[in-house]
């Protein structure tokens, strides 16, 4: 994983995003879940990152954390860290 | 019908002089191979140091004399043999200076305690500020552990250049020195020597070391586990035992419960052996490019490790650009090394809890525990965790020490957030 591609950039170096967050787990009730668990999944891993050395937009990034595989990558939208 | 093999032979001159007499095939390896049991009393899953650590107080100090200790790789594969070695209490918050304060004690009678050398070395860590704001936040710091009883001296910089004269700390600079917090017993312990001492004083005293034996799932019945399934079958457990640190999430939804984890990796190098030129352990946040820990190996390796790559991987690589700050960090405050050569890098997966300290607790059943979340700090804190979770483990009561490591503290806003950063991994 070296690259994530920007749905504005394009693909763009990595150290160009910084990391968020990973996304809470389906169905997280309440603040505590929400703000502090987080899913553990080594085959998958949904995170909010930020292009922060870019454009600034919030995005969504699928990733495999065993591999570095990127699967997708979409605007974060109304999608809450 | 296996015969058991032979212990390890104890260390001392006499054994020495023995060794010389009775020639080659003396000294045995220093853990036995033993074969996996059905069943056991209790079972430590990961053998790193904390695991290794408490197998070896659980058979010791409270006479549970069933133990296995299961690996999924090799003995000290994992954080205990990828760690930058340095130990230290300098620490803020009571909870945990009080918790690492008693690891160091223990580290500087632990080659003794294990009749293996460690090579505790006490040579200093140095914490430097390079600028203005740090140094206050160094000595609020420094005087939080004194009021503990901790040994903590704050320097200026004609102290520091006594300490450290290779520092040149009056030497004009981008990010001038502004003073340092020096604790005097911190320093360095040789992290395999902790992995293998530990081993071979668990397997002296009858714990099972299973190597290439990967824990899949747990088996529970009427709300209690009864066992874990391996690769190499099941193995009935009265009590289970987590120390698989970067891999604790997995662990946490192998039983259906989402812990406050993340794993993110820390990587650290070694540049090639040369002439002492440091004598201490540095570590600094340098304005330009985070933070920088660096020290002399025995062997006159500059080792190196700065912070987090910065996202949940279990990938053990490294990415190019966070070695590239902590290098640069490095030369900053040692231009003349600029010219040396990396000679390895790796990483480790460090279990981030939402706070920065660690959870040893009860995970989800009365009798499966969990020591995890040491984050990047785990390595010091060997020692002082294998003889407080073994209490917890035999007793069914945490020692005061460890209490404010329960999990429930997240949702009880209990927080031990030593940086004050907020429900995210340390950032630095």
């Amino acid at each position: 994983m070296t690259r994530i591609a920007c749905p504005f950039c394009g693909p763009r170096e990595l150290r160009e995003f910084e990391f968020h967050k990973t996304l809470p787990t389906p169905g997280a009730q309440g603040a505590f879940a929400r703000t502090y668990e987080r899913v553990a999944d080594p085959a998958l891993s949904v995170e909010h990152w930020q292009h922060v050395a870019g454009c600034r937009a919030w995005l969504l990034v699928h990733r495999n954390p065993s591999t570095g595989v990127v699967f997708a990558v979409e605007l974060a939208g109304e999608v809450m860290p | 019908m296996s015969v058991a093999p032979a212990a390890a032979r104890h260390y001392s001159a006499l054994a020495l002089l023995r060794a010389r007499i009775a020639g080659p095939g003396y000294w045995r390896p220093l853990w036995t191979g033993r074969k996996l049991q059905p069943a056991y009393d209790v079972v430590v899953v990961g053998a790193g140091g904390h695991g290794l650590a408490t197998a070896f107080h659980l058979a010791r100090d409270h006479g549970i004399r069933r133990v296995a200790v299961l690996e999924k790789r090799l003995v000290g594969y994992g954080n205990v043999g990828r760690n930058t070695t340095i130990v230290r209490s300098n620490y803020l918050l009571p909870e945990n200076h009080y918790f690492y304060e008693d690891s160091l004690r223990r580290w500087e009678t632990l080659s003794r305690d294990l009749n293996y050398n460690v090579m505790y070395s006490p040579r200093g860590v140095v914490d430097l500020a390079l600028t203005d704001d740090a140094f206050p936040a160094l000595a609020r710091r420094g005087n939080a552990m004194r009021l503990a009883g901790i040994d903590a001296e704050l320097l200026d910089l004609v102290a520091l250049e006594r300490f450290a004269p290779e520092l040149e700390p009056r030497r004009k600079r981008r990010f001038p020195i502004v003073g340092a917090l020096l604790q005097r017993r911190g320093g360095t312990v040789r992290h395999d020597a902790v992995a293998w001492g530990y081993a071979r004083a668990a397997s002296a005293r009858g714990v099972d070391i299973i190597e290439d034996c990967e824990v899949t799932g747990v088996r529970t019945a009427a709300n209690a586990a009864t066992g874990v399934e391996t690769t190499r079958g099941y193995v009935q457990a009265e009590r289970i035992v987590f120390a698989t640190a970067g891999h604790t999430g997995t662990v946490g939804t192998m039983l259906g419960t989402a812990l406050p984890i993340e794993t993110h990796l820390l990587q650290a190098m070694v540049s090639e052996p040369i002439k002492p030129l440091i004598n201490s352990v540095i570590v600094y946040v340098s304005p330009g490019n985070g933070e920088t820990y660096i020290c002399q190996s025995d062997r006159g390796g500059l080792v190196m490790g700065g912070h987090l790559d910065g996202f949940p991987s279990y990938t053990r690589e490294g990415q190019w650009h966070r070695l590239e700050d902590v290098v640069q960090g490095a030369v900053e405050l040692f231009p003349r090394i600029g010219g040396v050569k990396i000679l390895r890098q790796w990483a480790g997966t460090n279990d981030m809890t939402m706070d920065g300290s660690p959870i040893m607790d009860r995970l989800r059943y009365d009798n499966v525990f969990v020591n995890a979340g040491w984050c990047y700090g785990g390595f010091k804190a060997i020692p002082a965790s294998g003889a407080a979770f073994a209490t917890f483990v035999a007793t069914g009561t945490a020692p005061d020490l460890i209490r404010a490591y329960r999990l429930s503290r997240f949702a009880t806003g209990h927080m031990l957030d030593e940086p004050g950063q907020g429900p995210f991994p340390v950032r630095l």
